[in-house]
């Protein structure tokens, strides 16, 4: 349901960082713990960029694990700690087992988030003059 | 083809929002608790015994936060406390945006507490800071004691679990022991109550803890703000 606010959020950061270039692709972190649905968001990128400079712009989504920190011995560890391949499902159980230390003194500090590395864009110069290029030599 | 580095958080915008609100709370010196529960566990009849608790010695003022109609205002009305009615028009929670609007209707500095109602609903509340210094999730025994394991996100980024409707214990295969047990097992800090809301049981404790909430942020005022 959110996503589409999100999605909107998403791409005027990338349109106001973009400064009038065409954008051609997003490179962006989901945490597994974040409450975004990567598949939800492309789908509302699509309709909700028509006719931006991000139309057609490809969305790169890498996950980011849970993160859980040892409130007693400072230990962080995302979830590879508990099981080789974790599930969502490995935060509960490992929250239930506790630290290496022995405490169970736990709190979750990463993994929650969706974040905008980066950008990438056509250079409007280039373009330029390429297109001016053209014209001229149509012109001879 | 040239790339720009962002590095921000999509939610920033909020996130930032939600900090001034934060300042500005503490600057009126009033405590704001944000209320999330799924659809019926009890969030009104709660903030109605609430009042009726605290009224006439603490001053409220609630923002109640729904997808459609004022229904929940008018009771918050009703009870005689200051009240502001957010749609959300299908909107799955509340974002600080919408906090910032309600609060131009709503006149904090007269007021002690803030209750925020958020939309029913588990899961993305708890993903949208709005400036309040305390999440509560209200879990009631009916929806079954494996909520916080099913919904870890909500009692990991709360400071208090009210159980509700532990009066129907005697009829459910849900027991209270084990809805606790669950939610101290996702978050160990949770200061955890045990009530009624519809008999009255139990909400003295929870009662307290808002007082010592409110004790808590007074006496972490910084004395050099005016």
């Amino acid at each position: 349901m959110h996503e589409m606010s999100i999605t909107q959020a998403m791409l005027d950061l990338a349109l106001g960082h973009a400064q009038g270039q065409r954008i051609t692709d997003i490179h962006l972190q989901v945490g597994m713990m974040s409450f975004v649905v990567p598949e939800c968001v492309e789908f509302y990128f699509e309709y909700l960029s028509q006719g931006t400079l991000a139309e057609g712009a490809k969305l790169h989504f890498e996950t980011l694990p849970i993160e859980i920190t040892c409130l007693d011995c400072g230990r962080q560890a995302d979830l590879s700690d508990w099981a080789d391949d974790p599930p969502r499902a490995i935060m509960v159980e490992a929250l239930a087992r506790g630290c290496r230390c022995g405490s169970k003194n736990l709190r979750l500090t990463g993994g929650t988030g969706f974040d905008m590395i980066s950008l990438e864009v056509e250079v409007q110069e280039a373009r330029g003059k390429k297109q001016e290029k053209k014209r001229r030599t149509s012109d001879d | 083809m040239v790339k720009i580095p962002v590095l921000k958080s999509i939610t920033e915008a909020n996130a930032l929002l939600a900090r001034a609100l934060r300042e500005r709370f503490a600057q009126q010196d009033v405590l704001v608790l944000n209320f999330i529960a799924s659809p019926g566990a009890g969030k009104t009849t709660l903030l109605e015994r609430t009042i009726e608790k605290l009224n006439g010695e603490l001053r409220l003022s609630v923002i109640e936060g729904d997808p459609t109609t004022s229904l929940d205002s008018e009771r918050i009305f009703a009870a005689g406390v200051p009240v502001v009615q957010i749609n959300t028009d299908g909107g799955c929670h509340l974002e600080a945006r919408m906090i910032q609007a309600a609060l131009e209707q709503l006149d904090v500095e007269d007021a002690d507490v803030v209750i925020i109602e958020n939309v029913g609903n588990l899961l993305c509340p708890t993903g949208w800071d709005l400036g309040e210094d305390a999440k509560v999730v209200i879990a009631s025994l009916p929806e079954g004691d494996d909520k916080p394991l099913k919904y870890p996100m909500a009692f990991a980024t709360a400071q208090a679990v009210v159980i509700n409707k532990i009066d129907l214990e005697p009829y459910l295969p849900a027991k209270v022991s084990v809805l606790r047990q669950n939610a101290l097992q996702i978050n160990p800090h949770l200061a955890v109550f045990e009530v009624s809301a519809l008999t009255g049981q139990g909400l003295d404790g929870w009662v307290d803890w808002i007082w010592e909430k409110l004790a808590e942020k007074r006496e972490s005022r910084c004395t050099k703000c005016p």
